[in-house]
């Protein structure tokens, strides 16, 4: 069963169309990952998944029912980590906890239970009396999560959860993603690193303007474009590269020098490495290296919306 | 449940914010103490009673009405109220607006009409206040004396001696407000108007912190979150209140009067309405200059309202005009009143106008809330 069913979603600003008659579905005990340059509609498409903003059109279904009509339903079984750090910084970490537990109706022991197993779960468990004014970056994230865990929710959405902190704190969350996954949550996830997304997630969609214009796993995502390869040359005078000659060269897509060295996409299936060295040799240009990429995500992501995944 | 439990969480937070006590607590009797020390001098001779003077007028033609009156004036002359007849041509209400006397009263056989100075409006409520028992006694029998004259002595016989209305409106002319007094009233409402300053945070700081998203993804209604956020923050700041009021009586001697019940209840709807004008300004304005629209009203509804110095009574100008716009100024004449006239009739208008305000405010707030997204 698919845990959440996007049909021909649409939001506007006024005029503008940030989300753009999406289709999505996440499967039961998936790491989704959702990757989009900046202003692409991944936070308010799971905004309105989480109730946060109206649906302009179209609709949302959660384990098979519509949040909008099953509104109570959708948010017990929603655990929102915004974007944002979204805590009471006067207010001690468990009382963080507790206070936003206790909205989804957990009372008395179970609710003590819960806020200290989450705090536990995210690795405050010794700092849960502390305020969170005194935490570091890392930290202050980790209650982030914390927050949206204890009403243990069937569907996670992690919205950015990793900006910005050391890289102590952010191997614990990616652990942690992985356990609360393990634990039966299916987990939604965007994040501007590509790495992370690479290496938790089991199925990604590519969003740009407010549509998906790619969605699968890794290798499917690859596959889109593995008909292209990079090489990438080091060079110690690029002043005597001659691009145009390069260009020329069979399979060759696109020739862009940079300091000390030099790109080229090339069709994938031409061999063609031995005429662009050739080239390069009769040229007088010195060669430090040559590296051939396979394609990556990065690549991917940047050959389907032309934007780099981070500005 | 929900809404006790917000509600309690906002007043926990309240009270760990040093600025709850410093601003709410330690603010006002600091300035009760320093404002009712320093200016105790200037004070007293700014508010004494020098002048109960009051112009009257009798045409009544029916004999028990006249020695009823005559009864009753000489009782409130003994309490220091000076009474003159006006003589024929005299025109009562124009020589009250030119501040000759605090006020006027007409006798007749249909009954006694009475007009208060707005120039002096704590000697006129002190005479007001005399006449008013003797009114209605006064009203009743001329009434009478049109249907049943024969009812009249009985109507006035019962009312035993003249002298017990004074008893009975337990006027002491002579109790009037010292300046610790007067700042333990005026610091209280303007303290007690501050909270205005912690609504127009109420909704936005949850918008500020993002904590605002959270609670608009959690399975709880709206106007849920609202009340309880309302409740909490009503709540904390009536304990403030309480606690500046208690202090000042107990601490300080301040005089708060023997009606303590409807001083904490007029308190605590000047509350409810800053409470509800907070969060409507906070709806109204978008952005962080509702704060600083906030502040300056706050500072100027004080100042008219006396927090600082007395708008005197007889400030019969631009200010004294301003100053009846004050929320505080209302609240500060009625409890004067209460206090030093046992008027309870004055603070129930005031009690009122409050509730009604604060009312128009929430219900602005609850359904703007609810168009919003999130909040
Ligand atoms: N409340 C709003 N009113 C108007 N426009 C908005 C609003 N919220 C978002 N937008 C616009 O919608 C677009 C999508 O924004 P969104 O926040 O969903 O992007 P995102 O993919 O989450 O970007 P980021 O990686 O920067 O978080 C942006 O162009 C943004 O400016
Ligand atoms: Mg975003």
């Amino acid at each position: 069963m698919n845990v959440l069913e996007i049909r021909n979603l649409t939001k506007k600003f006024g005029d503008f169309i940030a989300v753009d008659n999406m289709n999505l579905s996440v499967r039961e005990g998936e790491i989704f990952g959702f990757l989009g340059a900046n202003g692409a509609g991944k936070s308010t498409t799971i905004n309105m998944i989480s109730s946060l903003l109206r649906i302009t059109k179209g609709e949302i279904s959660l384990l098979g029912k519509n949040i909008v009509k099953e509104n109570k339903f959708a948010k017990l079984n929603i655990g929102i980590v915004p974007q944002d750090l979204a805590i009471y910084e006067e207010m001690s970490a468990y009382e963080n906890v507790s206070f936003f537990a206790g909205l989804y109706g957990l009372r008395g022991n179970l609710l003590k239970e819960r806020a200290a197993e989450a705090l536990e779960f995210v690795g405050l468990g010794d700092k849960h009396k502390d305020l969170p004014k005194n935490f570091s970056g890392g930290m202050k994230r980790r209650l982030n999560i914390a927050c949206a865990i204890a009403h243990r929710p069937k569907l996670i959405i992690m919205d950015e959860p990793t900006v910005g902190i050391d890289p102590q704190s952010r191997n614990y969350i990616l652990n942690s993603v992985r356990k609360l996954n393990e634990m039966g949550s299916s987990i939604i996830y965007t994040s501007h690193y590509m790495e992370e997304v690479e290496e938790l997630c089991t199925r990604i969609a590519i969003v740009d303007h407010g549509k998906i214009i790619a969605e699968g796993t890794k290798e499917q995502l690859k596959s889109i474009i593995t008909d292209t390869k990079e090489i990438w040359i080091g060079v110690k005078n690029e002043e005597r590269l001659d691009i145009d000659a390069l260009q020329r060269i069979s399979g060759v897509i696109s020739v862009q020098p940079e300091e000390q060295t030099v790109k080229i996409v090339s069709r994938g299936e031409v061999g063609n490495l031995n005429w662009i060295i050739q080239q390069l040799i009769k040229d007088g240009v010195e060669i430090g290296s040559v590296e051939e990429q396979a394609p990556n995500l990065e690549t991917v992501f940047l050959t389907l919306t032309g934007r780099k995944l981070r500005d | 449940m929900n809404v006790l439990n917000i509600a309690l969480y906002e007043i926990k937070r309240s009270l760990r914010d040093t600025r709850t006590f410093v601003f709410m607590l330690a603010f006002p009797l600091i300035l009760i103490l320093i404002l009712g020390t320093a200016l105790s001098n200037a004070f007293s001779s700014e508010v004494t009673m020098d002048g109960m003077k009051l112009l009257y007028k009798v045409s009544a033609q029916n004999e028990p009405l006249q020695q009823y009156w005559n009864g009753f004036a000489q009782a409130i002359e003994s309490q220091g109220v000076e009474l003159t007849a006006a003589n024929g041509g005299i025109d009562g209400r124009a020589a009250v607006a030119d501040d000759q006397y605090a006020a006027y009263a007409e006798i007749d056989d249909n009954g006694v009409r009475f007009f208060g100075s707005s120039l002096r409006t704590i000697e006129s409520n002190i005479i007001q206040g005399m006449l008013t028992s003797f009114a209605d006694r006064y009203n009743l029998a001329a009434a009478a004396m049109k249907n049943s004259p024969e009812a009249v002595q009985a109507i006035l016989a019962d009312a035993g001696s003249s002298g017990s209305f004074i008893q009975e409106a337990s006027i002491d002319p002579h109790r009037k407000p010292g300046s610790i007094d007067y700042y333990a009233i005026a610091e209280s409402t303007m303290i007690a108007f501050y909270a205005c300053m912690s609504a127009s945070w109420l909704i936005r700081g949850e918008v500020r912190r993002r904590t605002a998203l959270r609670l608009a993804a959690a399975p709880v209604g709206k106007m849920e979150i609202f009340a309880g956020k309302v409740i909490g923050c009503t709540v904390i700041n009536y304990l403030c209140i309480l606690a500046v009021v208690l202090f000042s009586k107990y601490a300080f001697g301040a005089n708060w009067g023997d009606h303590l019940g409807i001083v904490f209840l007029l308190l605590f709807t000047v509350v409810l309405l800053a409470v509800s004008f907070g969060l409507g300004i906070a709806y109204m304005i978008k952005g962080d200059s509702a704060n600083s629209v906030m502040t300056i009203f706050v500072q100027i509804a004080s100042m008219l309202g006396g927090a600082y110095f007395p708008i005197q009574d007889d400030m019969n100008n631009f200010f004294g005009s301003l100053a009846n716009l004050s929320p505080l100024r209302w609240a500060n004449d009625a409890l004067m009143n209460l206090i030093y006239n046992n008027d309870l009739q004055a603070a129930l208008p005031v009690i009122g106008l409050n509730v009604a305000i604060a009312a128009a405010f929430l219900a602005f707030v609850a359904v703007s809330m609810r168009r919003r997204e999130a909040f």
